[in-house]
């Protein structure tokens, strides 16, 4: 700068000393924290909004609708050799495979229908293929029934191998039971219908002959002890059931059930555990009056059976057992498909889904357990003949009349989430009836995922709920007490000491709680109730005694810190609550309050349960309520305190009518932050419920919460899988509770602070 | 100091305080203070104070920052006792009643003797809940009873036309003269029979001002008054009766027209004419 300019400016001894550049170092320095400030605060919203639209991101795709488009189209492969019977295609959905009426297997490029392979079936000369049944469509087992009385079993397997690193994939045919077909009926008469499962050690098949007769033939694998020879001990049986009208026969791959139904809608179920004593065990109307069956399979798992009507209906039976221990078979739910008959059904081989096809070409694929129509398509016209999901559901072949095959891609990601199957009571296979359960996995592919988040938020609530009740009063009562009577002295060793509890890690507490407190809780339960009654009575009994005492000792104490006489008070009485305890068992409950609870009131124990949860979160969230409360109490300004005094009211008047009033914007939002530190507490919960996903109000029942469910079970989810996505959405849900509790709160203490602030 | 010295300046001032009694032959005392000596901790703050307050009269303490004043005050209502490590000696009459007695109710002490600070203090509730709120406190509920001594408080203390539209408004929102009459009104609602006023102008406009000096011309007629106040020329203008304080001690009491123009002791008049405080 010019000096004549300064010095013209700059007249006195301050302006002179004080330079420019400090000035605008001054105001720099200003601007700089500023901007960092506003960059700070930008950064955590930054952050959070980052945090749900990553939530959000990988939640979305279970809300996209699935999506199957047609690929391909091309006349079936070798048609001379036969119509088709049975269609199927391997995992990969690069093999495609054909079993034809005239015993032939052929394989084919599932793409463009080259044919890769021809396997002509053993068939003894002279013999007729009167019947066909698949023994699972997961397990690639076929088998043709014949006209002398015997069945040939036969099974498609793929082999991978990577010559020159290119992936290739061979086809086979194998003989379970061997080439030689099996004797089904030994009376030599043809089988019309034939139902075929394997096992480790038991291979069933069951027939109807033409003279009407049921035929059940058991071949059980007996392994001597001594040498690695293999025999088979054939048990055969027959069963008593008039049977001229069944046309749909099906056997579970337990082989304890077998499932017959009849064109007018008539279904049985057969008892086949003792295979040399089949019993019928229930019969029932499945369809009304006048709509016939047109097709029947089983749901993967082979608990529930699939019937498909004339009406376009699809409906899901299973045999349940209800409350009294009593065995029924009962719909569990329906799909309106179209209005014409459902010709063929096709499970999903690992899920608890099926694709359903009917006479006018139109084919839908649905979930049982999310009750979803994924897709729904007029994908040719006219009739189908054989449909196939592949393995992994996400191609089909359909195969028509005019013995066309068409090659379609399925999008289906997962089907198993609805709102429905999410939110509402779902009634899942073999259950009594509808209910909220969570279970998301399993050992095996037959598992139908229960993934009701219901009562993993009921869990949080709960939780929160029992240790709000045992955290507010505690906090909000000694932070009214800290921050109104409490003498300065002891005030400041009372506060840093309580907030210091809450520095305590929340694994430690959750140790504690699951490993001590909770053993203790349970030998100690009337202990425990007891010092609910004990304590109070003890302090006023002793506060009432106080008064009488002579002035000289009452005088040693000064103002304020009376809390300090009560320490000793508070633990002889829980001293004494659990002394009495034994007492109070022997006298009224029969020597132990836990069998008496059980015994007369039908109140469960577990030993990890809300009170538990309750007694150690409540713990955690203290701190925090109290600290915030107090200051809140603390800071109301003395001259309302002392104005209130002064006109005559009483220190309780005062504290009611004007200090709480005035703290009520800090105390609420200590009790809402509270609230929310208990919703999103995870390793408290963890460690001390037990992390049963029970819907019980109960305080002596176990929870799962939210966030505990996450902690459990995200390091085991496969990674884009719908639990993994499930798991997600209960984080973005536990995030959107947080939030909006908080924003809540945040409103109303904003709103409460205007009304009510004084300063 | 020792007790000895405190028992010399309280035989000094008692002397004093005999004086200025004999110029008034109508004095009737409604409170009467006694060889006061007040110490925060070990630190005296009153020296044997002794002084009769007139019943019906307005009575001011002056004196420099620090003098004891405010602290003097505070002693008739008890407000000292909230202060830790506040102790107390000697008597103070209210009435002929030790309102320092053992057996003495302070929350109904403070019901006669109201008190207004020097900072407007309304609670932040409205305007009615606030001149309500010592009502309250007594069990009065009754909707009637309550909206009659409301409005009568607060035509007391000449808030009614201003606030009559607004009963229901936070009294937060009112502004700093009229929230100081509003705990006037408050003050006068549970009918003390003295009212404290410990410098309740200094935070005001002089127009805010004029109308609390106004308002405790008119209040004096029902109400023993004691004031506290920094400036000179309000105590001049609202009292009858002034106290000069300094240092813990009194100096001089007496009716204001004499203190004033014909101060008996040097410290009062170097005061008076501005030499210090």
């Amino acid at each position: 700068m010019p000096e004549n300019q300064s010095s013209s400016s700059k007249s006195t001894l301050l302006q002179l000393s004080s330079s420019d550049a400090y000035q605008r170092w001054r105001l720099l320095k200003d601007k700089i924290v500023a901007h960092a400030v506003v960059f700070g605060g930008l950064s955590i919203i930054l952050a959070i909004v980052l945090i749900f639209f990553y939530l959000l991101y990988v939640v979305f795709p279970l809300l996209l609708p699935a999506h199957a488009e047609a690929v391909n189209q091309y006349s079936a492969p070798e048609q001379a050799l036969g119509k088709t019977v049975f269609l199927s295609m391997e995992e990969q959905n690069e093999v495609g495979v054909r079993f034809t009426d005239q015993a032939k297997v052929i394989f084919f490029n599932v793409a463009d229908g080259a044919t890769i392979r021809i396997d002509p079936l053993p068939i003894p000369e002279g013999v007729q293929i009167t019947s066909y049944a698949h023994g699972g469509v997961d397990k690639g087992v076929i088998a043709y029934g014949l006209s002398d009385g015997r069945a040939l079993v036969v099974k498609h397997a793929y082999k991978l191998s990577y010559p020159n690193d290119k992936r290739v994939i061979t086809p086979s045919i194998q003989y379970p039971l061997g080439q030689e077909p099996v004797v089904v009926d030994n009376l030599g008469q043809p089988l019309i219908k034939l139902a075929v499962k394997l096992g480790d050690k038991s291979n069933t098949l069951f027939a109807k002959t033409a003279d009407n007769r049921l035929v059940l033939t058991n071949l059980s694998k007996k392994e001597s002890l001594f040498d690695d020879e293999v025999s088979w001990e054939r048990i055969d049986s027959d069963i008593d059931l008039p049977s001229e009208n069944i046309e749909f026969v099906l056997m579970d791959k337990e082989q304890r059930n077998l499932y017959l139904a009849s064109r007018s809608g008539e279904l049985s179920v057969i008892d086949i555990t003792d295979k040399s004593k089949p019993t019928a065990a229930y019969k029932l109307n499945v369809t009304s009056q006048g709509i016939q069956i047109t097709s029947m399979e089983f749901l993967n798992g082979d608990i529930s059976v699939l019937i498909g009507d004339s009406t376009g209906l699809l409906s899901q039976w299973t045999i349940v057992r209800d409350k009294q221990n009593h065995y029924s078979v009962q719909k569990l739910r329906s799909f309106k498909v179209s209005d014409s008959p459902l010709v063929t059904i096709n499970p999903e081989q690992r899920r608890k889904g099926m694709l359903v096809a009917d006479t006018q070409g139109v084919i839908g694929i649905y979930n049982s357990t999310s009750e979803r129509e994924a897709i729904k398509e007029k994908a040719f016209n006219g009739k189908p003949i054989a449909v196939t999901l592949s393995p992994r559901a996400n191609a089909m072949l359909l195969e028509t009349e005019d013995a066309k095959i068409h090659f379609w891609t399925v999008e289906n990601e997962h089907p198993e989430v609805s709102w429905s199957s999410l939110w509402e009571k779902v009634w899942y296979e073999s259950y009594p009836e509808p209910d909220y359960i969570w279970q998301s996995s399993a050992a095996s592919n037959d598992f139908e995922p229960k993934m009701s988040l219901t009562p993993l938020v009921f869990g949080t609530l709960k939780a929160a709920f029992y240790s709000m009740l045992v955290a507010i009063p505690l906090a909000l009562f000694g932070a009214i007490y800290t921050g109104y009577f409490m003498a300065t002295g002891m005030r400041q060793y009372v506060k840093p000491g309580i907030e210091i509890m809450g520095a305590l890690p929340t694994v430690i507490l959750g140790f504690l709680a699951g490993l001590w407190l909770a053993p203790f809780v349970e030998k100690n339960l009337t202990g425990i109730f007891a010092m609910l009654f004990v304590v109070p009575v003890v302090v006023m009994l002793f506060a009432y005694c106080w008064q009488f005492m002579p002035k000289t000792i009452r005088n040693k104490l000064p103002e304020g810190w009376d809390a300090i006489l009560l320490l000793p008070v508070i633990v002889l009485s829980c001293w004494l609550a659990f002394v009495i305890s034994p007492g109070i068992d022997a006298l009224f409950f029969n020597g132990d309050l836990r069998i008496w609870m059980l015994k007369e009131l039908d109140i469960g124990y577990d030993q990890r349960n809300t009170l538990v949860v309750g007694l150690a979160m409540g713990f955690a969230v203290i701190p925090m309520v109290f600290s915030i409360a107090e200051d809140a109490i603390f800071s109301v300004p003395k001259h309302l305190t002392t104005g209130s005094l002064a006109l005559g009211a009483t220190p309780w008047q005062t504290l009611a009518k004007v200090v709480i009033l005035t703290a009520s914007p800090g105390i609420f939002s200590a009790v809402m932050i509270g609230l929310g530190r208990a919703v999103g507490e995870t390793m408290i919960v963890l460690m001390a419920t037990g992390n049963t996903p029970v819907m019980d109000l109960s305080i002596f029942q176990g929870l799962r919460t939210l966030s505990a469910n996450i902690a459990v079970e995200m390091p085991e989810a496969e990674v884009n899988s719908t639990h993994y996505r499930v798991l997600f959405l209960a984080a973005l849900v536990l995030f959107m509770f947080t939030f909006v509790v908080n924003s809540v709160a945040e409103l109303i203490r904003q709103n409460l602070r205007q009304k009510y602030s004084s300063l | 100091m020792t007790t000895e010295a405190i028992k010399t300046h309280a035989i000094d001032i008692s002397a004093l305080n005999r004086g200025s009694k004999t110029t008034n032959d109508k004095f009737d005392p409604c409170i009467t203070v006694q060889n006061l000596n007040l110490f925060y901790g070990s630190k005296q703050a009153l020296h044997g104070v002794n002084m009769e307050m007139p019943r019906k009269k307005v009575t001011a303490y002056i004196g420099p920052s620090g003098c004891g004043k405010s602290t003097l005050l505070r002693c008739i209502n008890r407000m000292n006792d909230l202060v830790d490590g506040v102790t107390i000696q000697g008597k103070l009459l209210l009435d002929g009643e030790d309102i320092y007695d053992k057996n003495v109710n302070v929350a109904a002490l403070r019901r006669r003797v109201g008190m207004v600070f020097q900072k407007p203090n309304p609670f932040p509730k409205s305007i009615y809940e606030n001149v309500a709120y010592g009502l309250r406190i007594q069990g009065v509920n009754d909707r009637r009873v309550l909206d009659e001594i409301v409005e009568k408080s607060l035509r007391g203390a000449a808030l009614w036309d201003e606030a009559k539209d607004r009963l229901n408004d936070n009294a937060l929102g009112l502004s700093g003269g009229q929230q100081q009459r509003l705990v006037i009104a408050r003050a006068i609602a549970i009918e003390p029979e003295v009212i404290l006023l410990d410098e309740p102008a200094s935070a005001l406009d002089p127009i805010s001002t004029l109308k609390i000096e106004e308002l405790i011309d008119e209040l004096k007629e029902k109400y023993t008054i004691v004031i506290v106040t920094h400036n000179m020329q309000q105590a001049a203008r609202v009292s009858d009766f002034t106290a000069f304080m300094y240092m813990g001690e009194l100096i001089e009491f007496g009716e204001t027209s004499e203190l004033f123009t014909n101060p008996a002791k040097k410290q009062t008049e170097d005061y008076i004419t501005g030499r210090y405080g």
